[in-house]
């Protein structure tokens, strides 16, 4: 397909592992000691995304909706387990965080397309859903990290709560709502700034693409306000979800898995 | 009313028994001190008594009802618990009273801080400002404002500075006098001895005495 891009051949691809060796030979010099996770990394990024391509190739010429949401569904699924490891040592945390991410991806998703904001078709819909999950599963992870950092290190302020009458949930609301809070941070920091520092991801590829810039920014800013969304959504779910996961029936804290572990 | 009964309270943790059978009771309107060296177990008991920890056997009666029947936050309404450390949750003094009791009046407010032995003006002060002593008096007040019917005191004399035996013992004695019951942990036997009707020494967990400070043996030899 000519697209009248001018992309990169393989040659230019591989020329541009050149730039891979320079970091990997400066972290060598430095012996920072990261040499070999940097060349794995690349390695790893290239045969992740060549074997992405390869399938969303065949998902948008033969797979149709069903296939484009199936993989949507995949990558739910695998944010939910790299979100879930943020909170490890919380209980149901790999559950939190997957129901999180699926919440704000569905929500956004659903919403856009129901509302035909953006077309019903896998070219669209695999993209769109991959930087939803993608925000999504940084929201759900760092509020898991913060929830289980204040389960941690607040129980002595959660216990005194509970001890003057307040529920589980009031008890804990002061964490939630700081663990809520440096989550969305970085979204609605990068809201802030988006034009002025960085020119995201859906408008650049539209301005490569040759796209009028005032046309792709209206693309750019329903993909923000998804993101947001998206964002916050996830983390107000994981958060909702891991919290219940924190406390038992009688309002008791209970202690992180890892402790119970230790104890036994 | 605010009497427990405890039927052979077992907690384990892992491997270890942080108290083992204990059998006993907390009379209603009167003052029970728990004694025992370090580690025995005596905080493990007001934990339970509130259900902040569930027993692994046995049972907690309260009035005659066991109290894993009871609404937990109401129960921890009527049992109030003062922790061995204090543990301040707002900025400010007046904020801190109400944590448990959100429609506390101004003359409420300062008629807790004279109960605790604090100045009135407190309550504008910023609570990072306050010392270790000051900051145990004020979680006293805070777990006083909720008016409990039970009040469990967990070492309090522990971080007191300033603040004597004669404060914490005159407030143990004020509740009492007032319809309350206070189950007191301590190891200064001098405030046990002033104002405890009853006594339970633990050791290792169990249970060893129960009687009056008088025929408590470990009030004289420690």
């Amino acid at each position: 397909m000519n697209t009248g891009l001018n992309v990169p051949n393989w040659t230019g691809v591989s020329a541009s592992l050149l730039l891979v060796a320079l970091a990997a030979a400066i972290a060598y010099r430095q012996r920072l000691g990261l040499t070999r996770e940097l060349v794995a990394a690349a390695a790893r990024a290239g045969v992740q995304l060549v074997a992405v391509a390869a399938v969303l190739g065949v998902i948008f010429a033969h797979g149709g909706l069903a296939a484009g949401f199936g993989w949507v569904i995949v990558m739910i699924v695998i944010a939910g387990q790299v979100a879930g490891r943020r909170g490890r040592g919380l209980r149901r945390a790999v559950w939190s965080a997957t129901a999180g991410v699926a919440v704000g991806t569905i929500v956004t998703l659903g919403g856009l397309l129901a509302v035909r904001v953006i077309a019903m078709q896998p070219r669209v819909v695999v993209p769109l859903g991959g930087m939803i999950v993608s925000g999504a599963m940084l929201a759900a992870g760092l509020t898991l990290r913060r929830l289980r950092e204040d389960a941690e290190q607040g129980r002595p302020a959660i216990e005194a709560r509970l001890c003057l009458g307040l529920s589980a949930r009031e008890a804990f609301l002061p964490h939630q709502r700081s663990a809520l809070r440096t989550a969305l941070l970085p979204a609605i920091d990068s809201t802030k700034v988006v034009g002025l520092i960085s020119l995201p991801g859906a408008m650049t590829g539209l301005i490569l693409a040759g796209v009028d810039p005032l046309t792709a920014i209206r693309y750019q800013i329903v993909v923000m306000y998804m993101l947001v969304a998206a964002t916050t959504l996830a983390a107000l779910a994981t958060a909702r979800l891991a919290e219940h996961a924190l406390f038992d029936h009688a309002h008791r804290l209970l202690p992180l898995l890892e402790n119970l572990r230790a104890m036994r | 009313m605010g009497g427990f009964t405890l039927d052979a309270i077992t907690v384990t943790r892992g491997p270890v028994r942080l108290l083992d059978g204990v059998s006993g009771c907390v009379e209603a309107g009167r003052c029970t001190a728990v004694v025992g060296p370090s580690g025995a177990g005596k905080s493990t008991l007001l934990r339970v008594l509130n259900r902040l920890e569930e027993p692994t056997a046995g049972r907690v009666l309260l009035d005659g009802r066991p109290i894993g029947e009871m609404d937990v936050p109401a129960l921890r309404r009527r049992v109030g618990l003062v922790a061995q450390q204090p543990v301040l949750l707002t900025d400010r003094v007046a904020d801190e009273l109400r944590v448990g009791r959100h429609d506390l009046a101004a003359e409420q407010s300062s008629a807790l801080l004279q109960r605790v032995g604090l100045p009135v003006d407190f309550a504008t002060r910023p609570t990072a400002e306050l010392s270790g002593g000051e900051a145990q008096r004020l979680c006293l007040a805070r777990a006083l404002a909720v008016e409990p019917e039970v009040l469990l005191l967990d070492e309090p004399t522990s971080a007191l500075d300033g603040l004597t035996a004669a404060l914490i013992a005159d407030l143990a004695h004020d509740h009492v006098v007032g319809g309350g019951t206070v189950v007191l942990v301590s190891h200064n036997l001098a405030v046990v001895r002033r104002v405890a009707h009853h006594v339970l020494v633990l050791h290792g967990g169990r249970l060893v005495a129960a009687g009056p400070p008088k025929e408590i043996d470990y009030l004289e030899t420690g």
